[in-house]
């Protein structure tokens, strides 16, 4: 790593920086934290605590009542159920589109394919906003207002862009020459795809797969746009609807915010490199 | 038979030609090496025999068989890689069966074949190794393996030992030599290295600005280079070029130049300014009063074997180069009498073409 | 050969192409339209009415609102994440120990969704017990019972904070992706010339950090305009109007009033301000690109 800090020319005997450094952070640290510790703390804690101030204190026992609540309401369960559902196959077929899309771009690049890439890759950038009425009015005129497939189509649409832009980066990387070779050896444009670039893309598939993932996991706003009744309402959305009925039950609410967030958090734990990985691409040259 | 044709191929990418019009006729079990410097349209004439890019217009026969416009896999060809394309993926066994698994050949045959060959390449301890285990030399001859699994018609090797360091590319260029002996094959090398292009060609195809400059065994383009161009591109270090004008003040024509006068015969003499070649080793010290022109020691490069002289002339723009024996005692600044091999010198008409 | 390739690409790109028109080209190309009509949201028919919702626009006061605070917004929540990660990054970047663990602190509410943020953040705001208030409390010694995010006055600044806190992770990591490429002879050079920390920071550090900052600020733009669900949950846009951006006024106007046409003139506007400033920043891309591509 670049040392851009220290201080180590030859012949200095006492260096303050890196301990100052050091408590700065600390100090940051403990900042940034406090927020994530009030939630943890809440969700341990009963109401009555809370309520009479005692939210940041360190509980001297473990209460579990509010994750039992949490857990025992079937509604919870949909919604965690509606989200896998949505999030999965968007997940996937984002992917897949991705795939195709990126590896025309890298490898069969043809007369204008640089403009269309430019035209798909600006979808990432607008605001959704944009497309709201339009996709709202589409989706009515099919019937599917209040299902989860308009949720997952947009989500395949949406994604698409930025599924392209990785992959086809990704792709480019992987020598012409073995596609060339490949194609010696009598392989076709699909099993070039499927036998030497997917092989050698798991990485760049693992990446976007914690991205996507994520992403739509935690989405609010096309389910509330596109899911009216309580059956169909996705986590996030489920959490907003809860806080009514646990209007003042905020230790309920705080343990419900965190299993809403627990695979997101488990993604997070064990693809914090491939998250931070696609988060990065482009940042550094070469 | 695996006879080549190419015929009147061109290619443009664009509006830019890329291949002007070449034709050329390679025999069968034929060793024939492209040269020339990058950018020359070599790769891409190999390129286009591989079928990898198209052909703007002409023909290209395999035999009898016109395979223009056939797929690059039904061509009979095989094509080693100049970074060998292994499928980092998979191992060697795999690498080397990968054609005929796709061609859907049953496991047993694959296995059979793949022991076979890695046989002949002493490849076997490796079968189940991935490429990046091992060594640059070993890499090569699994390409190599991949490519004579299928028993092409013709072998094209597009620059196979420029990876390589300095002694490995001496045993993998003789490896190459023992593997065209053994093969019952045409091949096709391209390589920007004259001396690889000396040292495996039957017959080397100089290429430059996309249009042959010469075809013909290495020691008729070493001894007889048709222009100045390969003239200067073929044989290290290269030939000394040397700028005169014909004089016919005296009778019989001779080439002036500094203080030389070098008669010249030629059935025809072109007009204007001439150009001299001459190699090297055909640059030798006088001794007294034989002197064709004298110059001045710049550098003088020990290589052990012999030593290269740099002089200075003032005729020539840059220094002459001399092969000289190791043991010659000069140094920088000494002042050297020298004389041209007569029956050595190449002489080139103002476009470049030999007379 | 050819001819074989031109139908492979068709194969791949039919299915993402197809997708990508039917969701988002056409849907987009649509706002333009019913911009230009009085559509209600349900009824089968509609008035073609001119310029009419964007004469609207220009006599509504609480699109005039949105849209200064959609600058404050965006100004605001592309600067203070992407100065933050310069200076976490820097500080990370030091050789200190726990470096890893830091990152991670600094990271993980990137994973978080908006909603559970803005949870957490109304919580830090909460006027009896929240950590704002008990913390202040402590330090002035009264009882202060601010509601942040209930006053006109506070309640912007108060999600740009929360927002803030959730976009920093993400500009430290890709700011020290950006510094492990600084290759260590130029800061050597630097320590042989005998410049200063600060020297060595703004005369080389920052400016081999551009291609860095672009995404940075890609990122920050991309994100900061989609800002609208944290605003949603936090503040709905209130108090009165106080928070509210263009997204969520066409939001209030498609979907609360069901005034689509009208809403979707406010799209529009939106759309325009976008391609605006991704014109801006593909031009300067391009400069940096010369530079350091």
């Amino acid at each position: 790593m670049a040392d851009v800090h220290a201080i180590h020319p030859a012949g200095k005997e006492f260096n303050p920086w890196p301990a100052v450094i050091f408590i700065v952070l600390v100090c940051l640290a403990l900042l940034f934290l406090a927020p994530t510790a009030g939630v943890l703390l809440s969700s341990i804690k009963t109401t009555r605590e809370i309520a009479l101030g005692d939210l940041w204190s360190i509980p001297d026992r473990l209460y579990l009542g509010n994750f039992a609540e949490v857990l025992q309401n079937p509604a919870v369960h949909r919604y965690l159920l509606n989200t896998l559902m949505v999030a999965i196959p968007a997940t996937s077929v984002s992917l897949a589109l991705g795939v195709l899309a990126g590896y025309v771009f890298a490898k069969l690049p043809f007369r204008g394919s640089e403009a269309l890439f430019l035209v798909i890759i600006a979808g990432m950038f607008f605001p959704p906003q944009v497309i709201l009425i339009p996709l709202y009015r589409l989706f009515n005129a099919v019937g599917l207002i209040d299902t989860l497939w308009p949720v997952i189509f947009v989500h395949i649409a949406m994604g698409l862009p930025i599924c392209t832009l990785l992959m086809r980066n990704f792709f480019a990387t992987v020598p012409n020459a073995l596609r060339e070779a490949a194609i010696l050896e009598g392989a076709n444009e699909w099993q070039v795809l499927t036998r030497v670039a997917l092989p050698l893309s798991l990485p760049a598939l693992a990446v976007l797969a914690t991205l996507q993932f994520t992403w739509i996991w935690n989405d609010f706003l096309w389910p509330l746009i596109f899911t009216q009744s309580d059956e169909k309402r996705t986590i996030m959305l489920g959490l907003v609807n809860l806080k009514g009925q646990y209007s003042v039950a905020w230790g309920v609410q705080g343990a419900l915010s965190l299993i809403a967030s627990l695979p997101t958090l488990i993604v997070f734990l064990f693809f914090q490199r491939y998250f931070i990985k696609g988060m990065t691409m482009g940042a550094v040259k070469g | 038979m695996a006879r080549l044709t190419i015929e009147n191929i061109t290619k443009s990418f664009g509006s830019v030609q890329v291949i002007n019009g070449v034709n050329l006729d390679i025999a069968h079990r034929e060793f024939v090496v492209f040269v020339g410097p990058s950018g020359c349209g070599k790769s891409t004439m190999l390129r286009m025999i591989a079928g990898l890019e198209t052909v703007s217009g002409g023909q290209i026969r395999i035999g009898d068989r016109d395979i223009t416009n056939v797929a690059p896999s039904k061509r009979e060809i095989a094509m080693v890689f100049q970074s060998y394309a292994l499928f980092p993926h998979l191992t060697v066994a795999e690498n080397i069966g990968f054609g005929l698994r796709l061609a859907k050949v049953s496991r047993e045959e694959i296995d059979r074949r793949v022991a076979e060959v890695a046989k002949t390449l002493q490849l076997e301890m490796l079968l189940e190794r991935k490429p990046r285990q091992l060594s640059g030399g070993q890499r090569q001859r699994v390409a190599i393996g991949r490519s004579i699994i299928r028993n092409p018609k013709v072998f094209l090797f597009d620059e196979p030992l420029s990876n390589l360091d300095a002694a490995l590319r001496v045993q993998m260029r003789l490896e190459i030599a023992r593997l065209h002996q053994r093969l019952d094959a045409t091949m096709v090398y391209v390589t920007h290295d004259q001396t690889e292009a000396m040292t495996l060609a039957d017959r080397i195809v100089v290429f430059n600005a996309g249009r042959i400059e010469q075809v013909g065994t290495p020691i008729e383009l070493y001894e007889k280079p048709a222009n100045t161009f390969v003239a200067g591109f073929i044989g290290a270090p290269s030939m000394n070029f040397i700028e005169a004008n014909i004089d016919t003040s005296r009778g019989a024509p001779a080439a002036a130049f500094g203080p030389a006068m070098l008669p010249i015969e030629a059935a025809r003499l072109p007009e204007g300014p001439i150009r001299l070649g001459v190699r090297p080793e055909h640059i030798s010290i006088a001794s007294d009063g034989e002197a064709d022109f004298s110059g001045t020691v710049e550098i003088v490069e020990k290589l052990g074997a012999e030593s290269l002289v740099y002089v200075q002339t003032g005729f020539t723009p840059e220094p002459v180069t001399m092969r000289a024996p190791p043991h010659l005692q000069v140094s920088p600044g000494d002042t050297l009498p020298l004389i041209l091999d007569r029956a050595r010198i190449h002489r080139f008409s103002a476009d470049g073409a030999a007379f | 050969m050819e001819r074989e390739t031109g139908v492979w690409r068709l194969v791949f790109l039919a299915l993402p192409l197809g997708v990508f028109t039917l969701l988002v080209i056409w849907p987009l190309a649509s706002s333009f339209y019913y911009s230009f009509t009085n559509w209600n949201g349900f009824s089968a028919e509609y008035d073609y009415v001119g310029f009419e919702n964007f004469a609207k626009l220009w006599t509504d006061k609480l699109f005039f609102n949105a849209a200064v605070n959609t600058v404050i917004w965006m100004v605001a929540a592309i600067l203070l994440p992407t100065l933050l990660g310069l200076v976490l990054a820097l500080l990370i970047d030091s050789r200190i120990p726990g470096g890893s663990v830091f990152k991670s602190i600094f990271y993980f509410p990137i994973c978080l969704s908006a909603v559970v943020v803005g949870q957490i953040w109304i919580w830090i705001y909460q006027p009896d017990w929240g950590l704002l208030n008990t913390a202040v409390n402590a330090a002035v010694g009264s009882d202060l019972s601010f509601a942040w995010l209930a006053k006109p006055g506070t309640a912007l600044g108060s999600v740009i904070v929360a927002w803030s806190w959730q976009q920093t992770g993400l500009s430290m990591v890709i700011y020290l992706a950006g510094l492990t490429s600084i290759s260590e002879d130029l800061l050597e050079v630097c320590e042989i010339e005998g410049a200063s920390i600060w020297q060595r920071i703004r005369i080389v550090v920052i400016p081999l950090l551009t291609p860095a900052t672009v995404v940075v600020v890609a990122l920050s733009v991309i994100n900061s305009l989609k800002g609208f669900e944290i605003l949603y949950i936090m503040t709905g846009g209130g108090p009165f109007n106080s928070s509210d951006t263009l997204a969520m006024h066409m939001y209030n106007e498609s979907f609360k009033k069901y005034l689509m046409g009208y809403g979707s003139a406010i799209s529009v506007v939106l759309f325009l301000v976008a391609l605006t400033i991704i014109g801006i920043y593909f031009r300067e891309l391009k400069k940096v690109d010369e530079i350091y591509g």
